[in-house]
């Protein structure tokens, strides 16, 4: 039904602190860079046209607080995500080795109804920077453990990869939503085809 | 638009009289928080509410019915109007509606692009008979508007910011103005300030908004505290440390500005907020916002702010943790300030800067660096901390304390060679104390100190470099006994780790004051009874640091030594039977480094050195020691032997002299006395220094103290010892060479043989014949004349004899095993004669 309506797609990122998690985002929707570093605190997100397959998608990008004292109010951004993009430092060992426990808060705390068909994609940032400490076999191989997660190497400094990865982020995140359409399972309980009476009468139910 | 705005309100006031009043009309009861364990519940009925009412929507919508769809919207969005929820379980319900909103404001855009009259969907939008529906609506068609129609940004912003006044409950009130924080977001106006009316709005219209929307947040928040019983102020500090974020999100979206540039952030933003954080007086929201200004701002900005921002930080509440603001502050700029280094010197960093303790990025444009030179980052702080300090009457010690800590940190990372910033550091910090009385062991203050202490240490490496900060030592002194104590434990392991030198009287005396606790016998705390075996291992510390004292110079190597023994002394003796050791093995360490040097008063500087000796290895006999101080003069007596300055015969026999006094006066256990008559003996073997005169006697005196030891087995043991002295030892009266003196040889083994048949015990007996066998054997194997093939043959037969009679044990399988491996090796002598010229024809085994 919904084939001619404009899509949203809830896509979050998440990762370590300072692995350029706004920063990707920001070269995305704005084609900007800075080299100030900035703390995200809290969450929140863009939203950027985008077009996929001949579809008109409308993707809001959730970019959220590396730092954990940063998120006081929990995480309930996580809910009614498409996709969950996850970002480490290619030269900050660390933040690879975060990267399952990202994964699985995620997967704890939005309750995807399939989670192991849950699209994540994963980048690993800041390949303009040497040394490398992580490299691309290793973080492939991660991949391949987690369901062939798709893997980019970017630079949001640089821009490079930036583009394609989001256009992958954007296409998983569609085939999960269109997999997951399901009018029945949406449907309020409260509804019956049978019967008399309608759910809403047309009238003054709101005031 | 102005007439737009108007119907706006013509509208509100219709609905609920007075524009005045619809503040809170939705609810005039104070807030009613509900039970934990109903909150699920009230949480999943609002949820499912919100899921219905969103379906129908939706559906409305695809079926065009945007007046139906509005009112699902408008019954969805009442679920917000709740009172029950709390703040986390309200951010759930207002994330599942905003979700869901999201497709109205989409089906709206679409709407706008085909042509609908604006006004049209106002007038829909009022219809929401709720404040707080109607806000959600009205914003949500407002950012549409917007978007559609950049003219009106700038008016329709300044409204929309206004009107959320009308919800001045806390939470909803935060909530509410969260999300047009959140909807404005891509659509506030980001371009430079320009003179003129630009109805499209500039980034100055971009920053009243926020900061008008900062303010009001902030009281709503603020005004939480003041809300309920006062029983419930812990639970609600909890909700409001939860809801902090929502306010801190209005600072992001500042620094997310592209036109807020340094001038901006100098001029408008950073005043704005601060005048806001100071004059709120609440100190959880004053603790917050300050480091949320660190954090969300970059750098670049705190660099060029520094002074009004700590300006700020002293006028803050008295329940503010400053510290940790200050601190945090100064952690930042320390390592931002290495990074511009790094790149400043090489242009780019050199190794992976990631450090998990901080939450910087490694990129840095290289101007930078230049900034961090004018501003001079140390003086600001260290001037600012300085002035908190006055001024904030109630700021515990260990606060000020970790503030010097933070200081510390920012010169070394900062100014790595500025030894002199250090020493600032300790003395303000000294000053400190000048005002605290008393510093309690385990204290928090206490610890703080000795943070403070061992940074500089941890960072230099080299105890050198400590001892070059004036102000050190006299900051040490404001901790307690036990703490200094574990401080001068710390500097010595530090020195001993990085072999730590030290080169001159001056610092040796230096360091030593440093290491009072350890190197005097003063103790404040004199009740604690002494743990010896604690006590050894600190004197062991100490013992090996005084080997690293080292000059480059022997003279000044001597002016060292006596320097450190003149503070060693004053130890007790309970200390220097550990410290002076090391200092006379350095002394005569010292005296070879004379004999080799081209020194032409080499001579009388070696006499010099061991009169040092004999003082010092004299004063361990006044603490009343015997074993050590015999020791120390028989090594001296070897030393003098090779080094063989002018006078030193004389020298060497005072030192033999007086080991043996010390043996016949003061060592009385039997076993200390074999032990000490075979050092003797070994040592008087080696010299050869003595002349006929000194050397006789002295050798006869070890015969004779070894044949009065009080047992037989001992006497035996002795006397064939002293055999050796008659055969390999040395004088002047044979120019050096071994004396071959071979009947008292023989003398004294067969009186060993003589002691050992007096023996009782037959097992010791026998044990001692095969001892003397081997002393037999080896004076033959020498060439002593006077040992034949006949007397080897007598004890062998003596042994064999006497060995079948003991009774089965350990030892006598000991000694079975001791005679046959002697045998053993005389038969191979046997079978493969005149190696040496030594026959050994005739041998019965």
């Amino acid at each position: 039904m919904a084939s001619r309506k404009k899509v949203l797609l809830k896509v979050i990122i998440l990762g370590d602190s300072s692995v350029g998690k706004t920063s990707l985002m920001n070269q995305y929707v704005n084609r900007k860079f800075s080299n100030q570093y900035k703390a995200t605190i809290g969450a929140d997100f863009l939203t950027k046209e985008v077009t996929v397959d001949d579809r008109s998608v409308t993707m809001q990008i959730w970019d959220t607080a590396g730092q954990e004292r940063f998120q006081s109010l929990g995480v309930a951004f996580y809910r009614g995500a498409d996709c969950c993009v996850l970002v480490f430092d290619v030269t900050a060992p660390n933040t690879f080795k975060s990267l399952d426990s990202w994964r699985d808060e995620f997967l704890v705390q939005a309750s995807p109804r399939e989670p192991e068909n849950f699209p994540f994609v994963l980048l690993g940032n800041k390949v303009d920077l040497e040394p490398r400490s992580i490299s691309s076999k290793r973080a492939q191989q991660w991949c391949q453990s987690k369901n062939n997660i798709p893997y980019f190497e970017t630079s949001a400094k640089e821009a490079i990869n930036v583009e394609q990865a989001f256009l992958a982020i954007a296409k998983n995140a569609l085939a999960q939503q269109n997999s997951a359409v399901d009018l029945y399972n949406e449907f309020p309980d409260q509804i019956k085809l049978t019967n008399t009476q309608k759910p809403s009468n047309g009238g003054s139910s709101c005031c | 638009m102005a007439a737009f705005m108007g119907f706006y309100h013509i509208h509100d006031r219709g609905r609920v009289h007075n524009n005045r009043d619809y503040r809170d009309v939705e609810d005039p009861t104070p807030p009613q928080i509900s039970p934990v364990e109903d909150q699920e519940r009230h949480l999943q009925d609002a949820l499912s509410v919100v899921k219905a009412q969103a379906f129908h929507m939706k559906r409305a919508l695809d079926k065009n019915k945007l007046m139906d769809a509005l009112k699902n919207a408008s019954a969805m969005l009442a679920e917000l109007r709740t009172s029950l929820l709390s703040p986390k379980a309200y951010y759930e319900l207002y994330m599942a509606v905003t979700d869901e909103l999201r497709h109205l404001e989409v089906y709206l855009l679409e709407e706008f692009h085909k042509g609908r009259k604006v006004t049209d969907l106002y007038e829909l939008v009022q219809y929401a008979g709720n404040i707080v529906p109607r806000l959600y609506l009205l914003i949500t068609v407002g950012l549409v508007y917007i978007k559609t129609n950049t003219s009106l940004r700038r008016d329709l912003l300044k409204d929309l910011v206004e009107m959320c006044r009308g919800v001045q409950h806390p939470l909803r009130g935060l909530f509410l103005r969260n999300y047009l924080l959140q909807c404005t977001r891509n659509i506030l106006p980001d371009t430079a300030e320009e003179d003129g009316d630009y109805p499209e709005g500039t980034i100055k219209d971009s920053i009243d908004f926020v900061l008008m929307n900062f303010a009001e947040m902030n009281k709503l928040w603020v005004r939480m505290q003041h809300q309920g019983h006062s029983r419930e102020r812990q639970h609600r500090e909890k909700e409001r440390e939860e809801l902090r974020i929502l306010v801190g999100t209005n600072l992001v979206r500042l620094s997310q500005l592209e036109f807020v540039t340094l001038e901006k952030y100098q001029k408008l933003v950073l005043p704005g907020i601060l005048e806001q954080v100071v004059s709120c007086r609440d100190a959880i929201a004053q603790e917050y916002l300050m480091e949320c200004i660190i954090q969300v701002f970059p750098d670049e900005f705190h660099i060029q702010t520094l002074t009004p921002f700590l300006k700020s930080c002293a006028e803050l509440e008295a329940g503010v943790n400053v510290k940790n603001i200050v601190i945090s502050l100064m952690e930042r700029l320390a390592s931002f300030s290495q990074r511009a280094e790094a790149i400043g010197t090489e242009g780019l960093p050199k190794k992976p800067f990631y450090d998990p303790n901080t939450i910087f990025n490694p990129v840095l444009s290289a101007g930078t660096a230049s900034v961090l030179k004018d501003v001079k980052l140390f003086e600001v702080f260290s001037d600012q901390v300085a002035s908190i300090i006055t001024n904030r009457q109630n700021l515990p010690p260990e606060d000020m304390v970790s503030l010097q800590v933070a200081l510390v940190n920012l010169a070394l990372k900062c100014y790595p060679d500025r030894v002199d910033y250090i020493d600032k550091v300790m003395l303000n910090s000294a000053e400190i104390f000048q005002r605290v009385e008393h510093i309690e062991s385990h204290s928090h203050v206490a610890r703080e100190l000795q943070k403070l202490l061992r940074i500089p240490l941890d960072h230099y490496k080299n105890l050198l470099v400590i001892l070059k900060l004036e102000h050190y030592a006299a900051l040490i002194q404001h901790l307690d006994f036990n703490s200094r104590k574990s401080l001068s434990i710390y500097i010595l392991n530090n020195a001993l780790d990085h072999e730590t030198i030290i080169p001159s009287p001056g610092e040796v005396k230096q360091a030593l004051t440093l290491l009072d606790t350890l190197v005097s016998d003063k103790n404040d705390q004199a009740t604690t009874s002494l743990d010896m075996e604690e006590l050894a291992e600190e004197q062991c510390l100490l013992a090996r640091f005084i080997h690293h004292f080292k000059a480059d110079t022997p003279d000044d190597q001597y002016l060292i030594l006596t320097t450190a023994r003149k503070i060693l002394a004053s130890g007790g003796s309970q200390k220097i039977k550990f410290t002076l050791p090391p200092l006379v093995f350095q002394a005569y360490q010292l005296a070879f480094r004379y004999k080799n040097s081209q020194d032409e008063k080499w001579d009388r500087k070696c006499q010099k050195i061991f009169q040092f000796c004999h003082q010092t290895v004299m004063a361990l006999v006044k603490a009343e020691l015997a074993e050590l101080p015999l020791r120390l003069f028989l090594q001296g007596a070897l030393a003098i032997d090779q080094i063989k300055f002018e006078n030193h015969e004389t020298v060497a026999y005072e030192f033999m002299s007086q080991a043996f006094s010390l043996y016949e006066d003061e060592i009385s256990d039997s076993k200390a006395q074999l032990a000490a008559i075979t050092l003797i003996v070994g040592t008087l073997e080696q010299i050869c220094c003595f002349s006929e005169e000194s050397s006789e006697p002295l050798r006869t005196q070890c015969a004779l103290a070894a044949s009065k030891l009080l047992k037989k087995p001992d006497q035996c043991r002795g006397v064939a010892t002293c055999s050796h002295l008659f055969w390999s030892g040395k004088s002047q009266a044979t120019n050096g060479e071994e004396t071959h003196d071979g009947k008292r040889v023989v003398e004294c083994l067969k009186k060993g043989l003589r002691i050992a048949k007096q023996c009782m015990d037959v097992s010791v007996q026998v044990q001692l014949f095969v001892e003397l066998l081997n002393h037999y054997i080896y004076f033959f194997e020498k060439g002593n004349d006077q040992v034949s093939v006949q007397i080897l043959n007598q004890v062998i037969l003596k042994i064999k004899e006497e060995l079948p009679n003991l009774e089965n044990s350990e030892e006598t399988e000991q000694i079975t095993k001791h005679f046959n491996n002697t045998l053993d090796y005389l038969k191979s002598r046997l079978d493969t004669p005149d190696t040496d010229g030594i026959s050994f024809e005739g041998l019965e085994i």
